[in-house]
């Protein structure tokens, strides 16, 4: 599986050996200096036993010597650097791409995969390829040529004892490949449980809350328990393979220091002239097989990345963008809405939920959508904000219809407030400015004001600076809609979505809320859906059309039985 | 005790794995250095023309150092996984005891960092610094002793291999000190930024905010690569340094050999080699010590927070009789707040079923979170029967009352698991019977798969109306005498409502019910009927 590599593995790996040219040939140099070690350190052994050079270039090979270590720790350091900004470099890259497609998608995306699993894509799987871009990429590179480095100037010395360095150094990438194979198959094993057991984690800490007073903790963490032992379970197995890659490079090089000195000792008897020349093929045993050592330790981020890609690859592609001839320029004041004959549905083996609809809004209108919670007026507004396509019909926006509208163009007239604003960690001001970043301190306050929210803010010591957590800690389910309705007053958009807007506030804050939505509707088109009866009231009072998908369905199954 | 020692004191459950993985981890390198030592000899021996040891033992030897290595690699990650999934349960158990409350300020996102990161980050303090650090204080006498009987001043080249095993890994892993922390901080923000990003991509696309929130986590990335930058750079300084020492006692041994016996020196500089290659790592393994310090810290903090409400040393007997008396109750939550209510009294007697009414944010939840021991009254008493609960363990506090609050939680799961959270013997009949009570059946029922249904995050392939149902089921399925049901219609409409209601009374027959409403419809059948406002409870019907 691991040899047909899937084609974001191969076009990762171009990319990295491309950018790695430079750190790779940086990364010959120690290799040289250990060569010139291992020279300088056989001489003075063989000087050591009477058989070597005398006197002065003692010395100098003792300087040699010092000197190929400092100019070896100095470039080591050098290589270490120039491949971490390698990986730096290739998260960067998939990092940002991942996220904008992810982004330039929108809840599309999300359907059907959790947040969580996508989040660990876009940080744990990127973190993991930085293995393969910092050290798989430049480390393979080095296990080829670096041993064929120091091979030649082993055959150079002792064709024999090359030979044998030369023929250990075949046995290791083949072993390797037999223990490799099995280690990716159980290795793409061990990512889907670790990527399981984290969304599991995620998902059982966001509610540990409701698992704590459900008294069901023991049993939560028995369960965790479980998963934990199944991951370590599938890990061991995909190590046992992997370390056999390890253990054969170690039986490689035993083997080959064993031969290498046998095959000396009998010749060496008393030919003191050999000695040099057989200290310096054993020193280069250890400098043989450190870069294929240093290939064996990284080959399971090789290994991750076959993996990562599969991750990669069920992340959805990112929409065309739109060429620039669609644009169309719709004018922000006076936005009339309309659905003409649309059906969408989840799966053809669904009934559709929302089956030929046609209505229309006029501009500065209302239009009230009313219906038992499941009968599609979700839908309808998702299907008004772009993040569902109808199989059928047309959607329009001033006649434009809206596929031709550039998103941006399209995301600017669009106003929103659901169900459950979700309440990003940071202080309140932070999170009513979200809809606006650059909005002036008038507005600012002007939105605060309009949402209900001076009075909470005033008694808090922090005001507007009060952080509020994730799921928003310290802010009731009524106050966090009200954040979400002064981030709708200060985007200031002429076409307003209300999803049930006040489904959670009580009736003295609903009242309050529908009479500041009464002046947020004021000159722009809005839907609003709702089963709250003050809500309904509301809308009639200022004129709202009804469409109410009960009706609807009601009828049109009369007129198939009928 | 500290957080690496409390960490290392719950690695002690596996203390034969560690054991048997350390052992082994001994007998590799000591199998690694007879190899260098006897192949030395063996080759010095025949170039002084002097009688050689018997070949059989070099092969005896290098079969042995590739055996003991692989079991070395297997015993020491096995003994590590299962230390490490210990950990993951412990951490859990200890959030489960802190955060009943909801994880609050503290993200989900961060928490999730500490659960795995840090937890993963902690295998490498004993794969990398304890197995070879251990090895390395054990080899110290076996080199010395080998190099002894060699030469008395070869005794000398043991200065360096000191100096990199132990005082070079301790001297980086002080320097190390806030840079890892800040690594590890650099992540966790990473990941709670994406998380943000990708958790409320609705109100991001809607605002559009995909480039902010784009930028938000690059510049979370910058800072994380900034201090990884760091980290590798002290690293390979260290590294070379480490090298260059480690080169120039080499060079030292060779140059002993001009003054003792030769055949010395070449064993000496081919054990020291190895000596030296295993001991090369540890300086680098001592910024990583910087690192787990700093992660031990986060897992031990997250783990050992206090509970809200602290445990009673003795828990009284629990009290037969499921009567619930507020009395004089104050509550803020925190000095600096003002006081959500003062002097609050309230009864509800055993199988009572009372509604307590009022405007959101008067403080109708917090009622019940003082209920739960989620939080502590400031003064007054909250009695249970007649016990104050505070004199009661939590735990079976908790289990008298089944209680659904605002922010209930729909697990990634089905929606039978997600039901059986109340009830996990429930069957079948059971699981319908809390589903038609809930009025969600007709949903269920219209699902393919039914109760198998996949739920997604949050509930998210629900409706809120529907998702907010099924978490109500879940609620009537536990068996508890006390049901506390905070705003358990909303997001139904009106006649669904009302339908519930009727269902209400019936299910909750002979339980004592504790209603918390923002309004009534009229069809409740209510025993006391409760208005908080302004901090102040006052009775209006009953």
């Amino acid at each position: 599986m691991s040899r047909r590599s899937n084609p974001w593995v191969k076009s990762e790996q171009k990319l990295g050996f491309r950018a790695a040219r430079v750190p790779i040939l940086l990364a010959l140099l120690p290799v040289l200096c250990g060569i010139a070690q291992a020279a300088c350190a056989a001489a003075l052994l063989a000087a050591v036993l009477r058989a070597g050079p005398r006197g002065g270039a003692v010395a100098a090979y003792g300087l040699g010597f010092l000197a190929a270590a400092g100019a070896r720790a100095w470039l080591q350091m050098q290589v270490e650097r120039q491949n971490f900004e390698l990986g730096a470099a290739a998260r960067r890259r998939l990092r940002g791409s991942a996220l904008a497609a992810l982004l330039a998608l929108g809840p599309a995306a999300l359907r059907g995969r959790h947040s969580a699993e996508l989040a660990a894509t876009a940080v744990d799987r990127v973190e993991a390829m930085d293995g393969f871009h910092a050290r798989w990429i430049p480390a393979t590179a080095l296990a080829v040529l670096g041993p064929a480095l120091v091979a030649l100037a082993a055959l150079r010395a002792d064709w024999r004892a090359g030979l044998t360095l030369v023929l250990a150094g075949l046995f290791v990438p083949f072993a390797m490949a037999v223990a490799g194979i099995g280690a990716g198959v159980a290795a793409k094993k061990q990512f889907l449980a670790m990527t399981r057991l984290q969304v599991r984690f995620l998902d059982r800490i966001r509610g540990i809350s409701t698992i704590v007073l459900s008294g069901r903790a023991a049993d939560e963490a028995r369960a965790l328990a479980d998963a934990a032992r199944e991951l370590r379970l599938r890990t061991m197995r995909v190590l046992r393979m992997a370390f056999l890659s390890s253990t054969a490079l170690d039986l490689a090089a035993a083997a080959s220091l064993i031969i290498i000195v046998l095959r000396f000792s009998p010749v060496l008897h008393g030919h003191g002239a050999l000695a040099p020349t057989a200290l310096f093929c054993v020193l280069l045993v250890p400098e043989f097989f450190a870069p294929l050592r240093g290939f064996s330790a990284v080959y399971a981020d090789r290994m991750g990345a076959e993996a990562v890609a599969e991750e990669f690859a069920a992340l959805p592609a990112a929409p065309p963008a739109v060429p620039a001839v669609d644009i169309r320029s719709v004018a922000a004041h006076g936005v009339t809405l309309a659905f003409e004959n649309v059906t969408f549905g989840w799966s053809p083996d669904r009934p559709p939920v929302v089956q030929n609809l046609s209505f229309k809004v006029g501009r500065g209108e209302m239009l009230l959508l009313t219906g038992a919670s499941g009968a599609g007026k979700s839908t309808i507004m998702d299907l008004i904000l772009g993040f569902l396509a109808p199989q059928s019909g047309r959607i329009t926006i001033n006649a434009a219809e809206m596929e031709t509208l550039i998103p941006a163009a399209r995301t600017k007239m669009l106003g929103w407030i659901g169900q459950r604003p979700v309440i990003f960690a940071g202080t309140i001001e932070e999170n009513i400015r979200f809809a606006r970043p650059a909005a002036s301190e008038t507005e600012l306050a002007d939105a605060v004001s309009h949402a209900h929210l001076t009075e909470l803010i005033a008694s808090l010591p922090q005001g507007l600076k009060t952080p509020i957590g994730e799921g928003g800690f310290g802010v009731s389910g009524g106050q966090a809609q009200r954040i979400a309705i002064a981030r709708a007053f200060l985007k200031n958009a002429p076409l307003l979505l209300l999803d049930e807007p006040t489904a959670h506030l009580d009736p003295a804050v609903e009242r309050d809320v529908l009479e500041s939505l009464k002046h947020l509707a004021a000159g722009r088109t809005v839907v609003l859906a709702t089963h709250s009866t003050m809500a309904m009231d509301f809308a009639k009072t200022i004129g709202a059309k009804r469409l109410d998908l009960d009706a609807l369905r009601y009828a049109s199954w009369r007129s198939v039985t009928a | 005790m500290s957080p690496m020692r409390r960490i290392f004191s719950l690695w002690l459950r596996d203390v034969g794995w560690l054991a048997l993985a350390l052992a082994l981890a001994l007998a590799a390198l000591a199998a690694a250095v007879a190899l260098s030592g006897v192949s030395g000899r063996y080759l010095a021996a025949s170039l002084m023309g002097m009688a050689a040891l018997a070949p059989l033992s070099l092969q005896f030897i290098g079969t042995a150092r590739v055996v003991l290595r692989y079991l070395e690699r297997v015993l020491s990650h096995e003994a590590i996984f299962r230390a490490l999934a210990d950990l993951r349960v412990w951490l859990f158990r200890g959030l489960a005891a802190s955060s009943a409350g909801g994880l609050g300020f503290r993200r989900a996102g961060d928490t999730l960092a500490r659960l795995v990161n840090d937890v993963d980050t902690l295998d490498g303090l004993f794969l990398r610094i304890f197995v070879p650090g251990m090895s390395a204080a054990l080899l110290v006498p076996i080199l010395a002793w080998a190099l002894w009987r060699e030469h008395a001043g070869a005794v000398l080249v043991l200065l360096p291999f000191l100096y990199i095993a132990f005082y070079l890994p301790v001297l980086a892993a002080r320097t190390a000190g806030d840079n890892a922390g800040k690594a590890g901080l650099a992540m966790a923000g990473l990941r709670s930024a994406a998380l943000d990003a990708l958790h409320g991509l609705r109100e991001v696309k809607i605002f559009e905010a995909e480039g902010r929130m784009l930028a938000a986590v690059q510049a979370r990335e910058a800072a994380l690569l900034a201090a990884q930058r760091e980290l590798v750079a002290r690293a390979s300084a260290f590294n070379a340094r480490a090298f260059v020492l480690a080169q120039a006692g080499l060079l030292f041994a060779i140059l002993l050999g001009f003054f003792g016996v030769p055949v010395a020196a070449i064993v000496a500089v081919l054990v020291l080699t190895t000596a030296f290659e295993t001991v090369l790592g540890l300086p680098r393994a001592g910024l990583l010590y910087g690192q787990a310090k700093a992660a031990a810290a986060r897992v031990v903090q997250a783990a050992e927070a206090k509970p809200p409400v602290p445990e009673p040393d003795a828990p009284a007997a629990m009290p037969s009789r499921n009567s619930i008396a507020f009395e004089h109750v104050s509550f803020r939550y925190g000095p600096d707040r003002p006081f959500v209510f003062e002097n609050l009294s309230l009864q509800v007697p055993q199988g009572a079923r009372v509604a307590i009414l009022g405007p959101s944010g008067a403080g109708k939840s917090t009622i019940a979170a003082l209920l739960l021991k989620l939080a502590a009254p400031v003064s007054g008493q909250i009695r249970l029967g007649g016990t104050d609960i505070l004199q009661l363990s939590t735990e079976a506090l908790r289990h008298r009352i089944a209680y659904l609050g605002q922010t209930t939680h729909l697990f990634a799961d089905t929606i039978r698991n997600n039901l059986l959270l109340g009830d996990p013997a429930a069957d079948e009949a059971r699981l319908w019977a809390a589903v038609d009570a809930a009025q969600v059946a007709d949903v269920v029922r219209a699902l393919p798969e039914g109760l198998d249904a996949w739920v997604g995050e949050g509930g998210a392939t629900l409706s809120g109306g529907q998702g907010r149902r099924l978490a109500l089921a879940r609620t009537l399925l536990m068996d508890a005498p006390i049901l506390v049901l905070d705003e358990p219609c909303a997001g139904l409409d009106a006649a669904t409502e009302q339908e519930f209601l009727k269902v209400l009374n019936q299910a909750t027959e002979g339980r004592t019910v504790l209603l918390i409403l923002h309004r009534l419809t009229g069809v409740e059948q209510l025993d006391r009927i409760w208005r908080l406002t302004g901090g102040a409870l006052i009775s209006a019907a009953g």
